[in-house]
This record gives structure tokens, C-alpha cells and sequence, in this order.
């Protein structure tokens, strides 16, 4: 009985092992963007691998694995963010900073050490889940108001905002390098 | 034109045709539109994605690992007879439905999360766990060696039930229990595959019942803790 694990067209064991070698970094990178904590990226990556091992019948042959598990893992990622830090899902209503830096994501920013994660830290939560799912996962703003379960509205302005922010903040680092 | 159109313009989303339309005709038209156009999609491109952090290698390792003991765990599940009805199954059910229910109930009726601080576990749900943890190292220390399907039913048995608390301690806002939960599930696995030695079983069962006695000490210890800062006088 273990036909299910070689049906054909299913993903085997070692495409799901091929897809972690490949990409499990850029899984972890994607969730550690949402959450801007390890622990929960880990936990997401492997919820996400479990998830998508036990869904497999569901995946569509012509679509790449890694490409799916990558946006399951966001998936789990935004759920572990909405479970442990639920004013993430608030649209603004304030302009506030998320300043909450804990050493876990100090350390997380600092891994990440780039000019476009020392500006998204000055980005509130709402405003840095927007801004990663558009712009660097490109998800469509219908997307992700259903994901982040608000209005096209709230998650357009969440946009804008951080748009605003990240040009300002990253010009302004600019001139402090030269 | 607005800087807040032609950011959506960029993305190539959230404007009707019509509204693009415009947006290009203004480009087209207007030089001052044109060049803050240009100067917005040089600083997006310009936030471009970091390199990825090095994950540790560890990590990978645990998550090869996961899918590995995913599949062993769909084998033996589908390897597995039907079941018929076992006493342990029964007493164990029971257990857990009483220790989910004083946890769970208790923490629904008798604590308003308004006060509760977020990070506080109510004490009934923790001597659930500890009530579990304590069967569940009672089970794994008299469980014969030499028996594949009986140490592989009850594996199963356990990740279930430990799935179940897991889910109890996220909603008594105790992520740390939870990743415990977790945290047993790949050891479990292994313990649950039929096709492993009796050498790898008995040491799979000895970690787990050590990081399960580990675990019943800090319980204990921490409960001890609380019991004394509780005591009015009584000062630690």
C-alpha cells in the first residue's frame, strides 16, 4: 500500500528532497521577511513542507513544487504572524512604527543586512506585509486582502505607506553612506 | 497626478484600464510626471530582495528529515490493520479528553483574556500536560522492545494526543508548550516506522522518555515556583 507515494504525477519524497535543497533558503527568507523572527520562519517552512507533503494530490503537475511550497510557506508564515501578533492584520488607523525590536529580530535584520530591511524596520506590520507580499512577492493586492483578511482599500494604503516610508528612509541612508 | 496612482501603476494593479490609459497619456504628456515616474521606478527597483540568510544546516537537515518521517509515517498508517478496540486507546482517550477539558475549560470560564496577560499558561492546563507527560512516560518505560506494531500503534496513538495538546496550548497562548508538542513529533515518527531495529527503537525510547522526564522536572519546577510566589509573606 504504498502506491500513494509513486503515483504518477504525484510529487515523490525525492522532489520534495530536490525542492529543499534548492530553495528551502529563499522559503526561509520569504517567511523570516513576514515574521522577522526565526523561529517562527522555521516553524513556517516546516508546517509548510508537512502541509504540502500531505496536499500533494493537490498539486498541479504543470506548476514548479518549489513555487507551491514557497507560497504555502507564506501562508504559515502569515498565520503564525496572525496567531502570535494579531495587530499585524490591523490597517492603519495610526501612523505607527512596528519599534518592537526584540534581539530575535535584531538578529533576524541583521541576517537579512540589507539597506531594504534596515528601512522596512521603521515600516509598521500591516504596512511590511503588504509591502512584501506586492513587491517582492508580487502577489496581486486582491490576494492579499483576502490573506490578510481586510479590504483592497486598507491593503492599497498600507502600500502607499510603505512606499512613502522606504523611499524616504533608504534615500536618506543613501546619503549617509556618501 | 499622484504619486499613489502611479505606484499602482508600476505594479500594474488596482487601476481599471481607463485609469492606466490616463496614467500613460500624462506620462506621454507631462515631463514632470514623466520624470517622477522614472525617479519611482528607479528607488522600487532599487528595493530589491536581500540575499537570503544562511539557513543552518541543521535546520535543512530537520526539514529533509520531516518529509522523510511524513512518508514513513503514510506507510505504517497504511500498513496498519484496521484496529480493533484496545483498553489503552480508551484510557488514554479519557485522560486526554479530562486534561484538555480542565485546561481548556478552565481557561474559557475562569480567565478573561482581557486581564490575562498574553504569555500566562493557566495552571489547570499546565498539570494537564504534566498528567500527560507522566502517562505518556509510564507507557513508553514498560513498552516491549521486541514488538513493531504495539511500539508503532502506540507512537501513533501519542502524536495524536500530542497533536491535540498542542493545539490547546496555542490557545492558552503558550507557544513554547506548543513547540514542545512539536518538537517530540519527529522523534515519535521514527519510533512509529516498523522497519527500524530493535537497537534504534529501544534508543528512540530511551531519548524520549529522558526528554520526557526533563520535561515533567521543569513542569514541576516551575509549578513549584509559582505555588511559593503565591503565598502571601512568601517572598523568592
Amino acid at each position: 500500500m504504498v502506491a500513494n507515494l509513486q503515483t504518477p504525477g504525484l510529487p515523490t519524497q525525492a522532489d520534495f528532497h530536490a525542492a529543499i535543497s534548492d530553495r528551502s533558503d529563499r522559503w526561509f527568507a520569504a517567511c523570516l521577511k513576514i515574521t522577522r523572527n526565526r523561529d517562527m520562519a522555521d516553524d513556517a517552512v516546516q508546517d509548510a513542507l508537512l502541509n504540502a507533503w500531505n496536499k500533494r494530490h493537490q498539486f498541479d503537475n504543470t506548476a514548479r513544487l518549489d513555487t507551491w511550497i514557497h507560497r504555502i510557506a507564506i501562508n504559515a508564515a502569515l498565520q503564525l504572524l496572525r496567531k502570535n501578533r494579531p495587530a499585524a492584520f490591523e490597517p492603519l488607523e495610526t501612523d505607527v512604527e512596528d519599534d518592537a525590536d526584540t534581539p530575535e529580530t535584531v538578529q533576524a535584520e541583521h541576517e537579512l543586512g540589507k539597506r531594504l530591511s534596515a528601512a522596512m524596520t521603521h515600516l509598521s506590520e500591516f504596512e511590511r506585509v503588504c509591502f512584501v507580499l506586492k513587491h517582492l512577492e508580487q502577489w496581486r493586492l486582491k490576494e492579499i486582502a483576502e490573506e490578510v483578511g481586510s479590504d483592497v482599500g486598507a491593503v492599497k494604503q498600507g502600500i502607499f505607506r510603505a512606499v512613502r516610508k522606504l523611499r524616504v528612509r533608504m534615500g536618506s541612508l543613501k546619503g549617509e553612506e556618501t | 497626478m499622484n504619486e499613489d496612482t502611479l505606484i499602482l501603476y508600476y505594479y500594474n494593479d488596482g487601476l481599471s484600464k481607463r485609469e492606466r490609459q490616463q496614467v500613460e497619456e500624462a506620462i506621454n504628456s507631462d515631463a514632470a510626471v514623466a520624470a517622477n515616474y522614472e525617479k519611482l521606478c528607479q528607488q522600487l527597483n532599487g528595493m530589491s530582495e536581500p540575499d537570503s540568510p544562511a539557513v543552518p544546516s541543521h535546520t535543512v537537515e530537520r526539514w529533509h528529515d520531516a518529509i522523510d518521517r511524513a512518508a514513513r509515517h503514510e506507510r505504517v498508517k497504511a500498513q496498519s490493520p484496521a484496529r480493533s478496540f484496545n483498553p489503552w486507546s480508551f484510557i488514554w482517550g479519557a485522560a486526554i479528553a479530562a486534561a484538555l477539558a480542565i485546561g481548556i475549560g478552565l481557561n474559557m470560564t475562569r480567565v478573561d483574556p482581557e486581564i490575562m496577560a498574553p504569555a500566562t499558561v493557566p495552571g489547570a492546563f499546565t498539570r494537564g500536560v504534566q498528567v500527560h507527560f507522566r502517562d505518556t512516560f509510564q507507557e513508553l518505560s514498560t513498552l516491549p522492545t521486541d514488538s513493531a506494531t504495539d511500539r508503532s500503534m502506540l507512537a501513533l496513538q501519542i502524536i495524536e494526543q500530542n497533536r491535540l495538546f498542542e493545539r490547546a496550548a496555542e490557545q492558552n497562548n503558550s507557544q513554547s508548550l506548543a513547540r514542545v508538542f512539536r518538537a517530540f513529533e519527529p522523534v515519535l515518527l521514527q519510533l512509529a516506522a516498523e522497519d527500524i531495529s530493535p537497537e534504534d527503537a529501544a534508543a528512540l525510547q530511551a531519548q524520549l522518555i529522558f526528554e520526557l522526564n526533563v520535561m515533567l522536572t521543569k513542569l514541576s519546577r516551575d509549578a513549584s515556583n509559582e505555588t511559593d510566589t503565591s503565598q502571601p509573606g512568601i517572598r523568592t
